[in-house]
């Protein structure tokens, strides 16, 4: 258990901007001096480092421990599968801290689809060439099995699922428009008002969304998350540490991992598509951080799609199974809604830090210094779709 | 420019079969289960003892999506295109295209059989187009 045993006490991140002319490395760097300036730790201190594996992260630990001047990591760790990772570097350095393997650990997240590839593009990754007339679809995690049917990206996964929601829980097309596009103007809207946000001057209006063009049916442009560069870096330690730190740490309640068969991010394989993590995994979740969905005040949700931001409200106990996207049409997601989520415009608006900058802003969130600050907020929830998750708490 | 899986031992049979126009799942001879895709031991008793069953070729479909915008230039000259997790009748899912009728024809629970489409000169892959009659 490691609820109220480890803080986070600093956070930091780059400008994020569409193509940066700073190297991943550098971006990294930025990020994890600035979160280690607002912990106010010397970088010789960190003596632990998580990060997402490679080749998601293109910047190692040695590459930062050489570049910081760090004196020694004796705890390192790497989390896979993609965006699952941002629940699981939160759980794996946390563990750490609390059996003593580490008093300072470091997780960061940089990246550089400018010039190591654009997630979105399946060109950019690796397929051997037959001759320079076929391409050749290495085997692995099943990919020649979907490449050569032209199923290469993440939108057009996401939007298998979509269909799929759309035919179980019976909406019509326009049913789907209308929870997927309030998802998707009101993380807009709260982008508008950061000025980080790559999206903060560009307005989104219901006819703009619909209007736009189907990327894959049935998402659209706007369901899908920004392609760019930048870093986040997040900085924990233990609790007693953290109060000599500073006024404000914010509390670890929980940080989970899970796996089950064919229930990694975007397999497709499970029995039941739609339940994209098990119930027992929010429960234990939630047993772990000793609060439920209704002590939450704000959420930051992995948003690939819009689509994962609606069904992980489902997920994570917030709606009810095939209820998100009517809770989506009448609640809503806004400043005013019974839950706040992705108040800085998430990967739809603010940008795409693998769900780093979900994180960032939870702690904003609870340090009280947001944006788009939700009053009060107590207990925040950052969570992927495949179920790995962080509850915090001021 | 074709895409065309590569093959391991585990699914060399797999698309060998497709290459005769058959389509296959693999099969475990202890406990008599199929599923797909290819495992190196049958996940349920985690037997070796593993061989290739013939499906059917029909099946439904369990979700699709009309690609729009092509993620890489191989797909360029296809969109828009269906890209169909199809449930056989046998139990286990793939992947395919739905070949044979209009994107906005296809809908979730359609039933569709198999056919084969030549790739290259060398390789076949299975695909699907809408049962003719009432439901195949
Ligand atoms: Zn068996």
């Amino acid at each position: 258990m490691i609820r109220g045993k480890v803080a986070i006490v600093g956070i930091g991140q780059t400008e994020f901007v569409k193509a940066s002319p700073k190297s991943a490395w550098e971006l990294a760097m930025e990020a994890v001096l600035a979160a280690l300036a607002d912990a106010g730790v010397d970088p010789a201190e960190v003596d632990g480092m998580c990060r997402y594996t490679p080749p998601f992260e293109p910047v190692s630990e040695p590459m930062l421990v050489r570049g910081l001047g760090i004196r020694e990591l004796r705890f390192f760790s790497e989390a896979p599968l993609g965006g699952e990772a941002l629940g699981a570097v939160m759980a794996h350095g946390a563990s750490a801290i609390v059996s003593g393997q580490a008093s300072v650990v470091v997780a960061y997240r940089a990246m550089s689809q400018s010039v190591g590839g654009r997630f979105g593009r399946a060109d950019g990754r690796p397929g051997g060439a037959d001759g320079g007339t076929h391409i050749v679809v290495p085997e692995e995690e099943n990919r020649s099995f979907s490449w050569p049917y032209g199923l290469m990206s993440p939108g057009q996964l996401f939007a298998l699922w979509a269909t799929r929601y759309m035919h179980v829980h019976r909406l019509s097309e326009e049913d789907l428009a209308r929870a997927l596009g309030t998802v998707a103007l009101q993380q807009r809207r709260y982008a508008n008002n950061n000025p980080c946000a790559l999206m903060r001057d560009r307005r989104l209006d219901w006819e703009t969304y619909l209007g736009a063009r189907v990327i894959s049916w049935p998402l659209r442009l706007f369901d899908l998350c920004l392609e760019n560069d930048g870093a986040c870096a997040v900085v924990l330690t233990g609790t007693e540490r953290a109060r000599a730190l500073r006024a404000d740490p914010v509390y670890l309640l929980a940080a989970t991992q899970t796996l089950a068969p064919y229930r990694e991010p975007m397999g497709i394989y499970t029995e039941d598509l739609l339940e994209l993590f098990t119930p027992a995994a929010a429960a234990r979740l939630w047993q772990g951080a000793g609060v439920g969905p209704g002590d939450v005040s704000v959420a930051e949700l992995y948003d690939a799609t819009s689509f994962m931001t609606m069904k992980s409200l489902e997920g994570y106990g917030f709606a009810a199974e095939g209820q998100g996207w009517k809770y989506l049409i009448e609640e809503g997601i806004g400043p005013d809604a019974p839950l706040p989520v992705n108040t800085h415009g998430g990967h739809l608006s603010e940008g795409y830090i693998h769900g780093m900058n979900g994180l960032t802003e939870a702690v904003r969130q609870l340090r009280g210094t947001a944006c788009n600050q939700v009053p009060d907020a107590s207990v925040a929830l950052v969570g992927a779709p495949s179920g790995s998750a962080v509850v915090l708490a001021r | 420019m074709a895409i065309i899986p590569g093959m391991t031992e585990l699914t060399r049979p797999y698309w060998a079969a497709a290459g005769e126009h058959r389509l296959v799942t693999q099969h475990c001879r202890g406990c008599d289960r199929i599923w797909h895709p290819p495992l190196p031991r049958c996940p349920h008793c985690h037997a070796t003892e593993l061989d290739w069953r013939p499906a059917g070729g029909e099946g439904t479909v369990y979700s699709y999506t009309v690609v729009e915008h092509a993620t890489h230039v191989a797909v360029a000259d296809q969109v828009p295109y269906v890209v169909a997790i199809v449930e056989l009748a046998e139990g286990p899912r793939i992947v395919a295209n739905i070949r044979g009728c209009a994107p906005a024809d296809v809908s979730v629970g359609m039933p569709v059989r198999v056919v084969f489409e030549q790739v290259t000169d060398d390789v076949a892959i299975p695909q699907f187009v809408p049962a003719e009659g009432d439901g195949g």
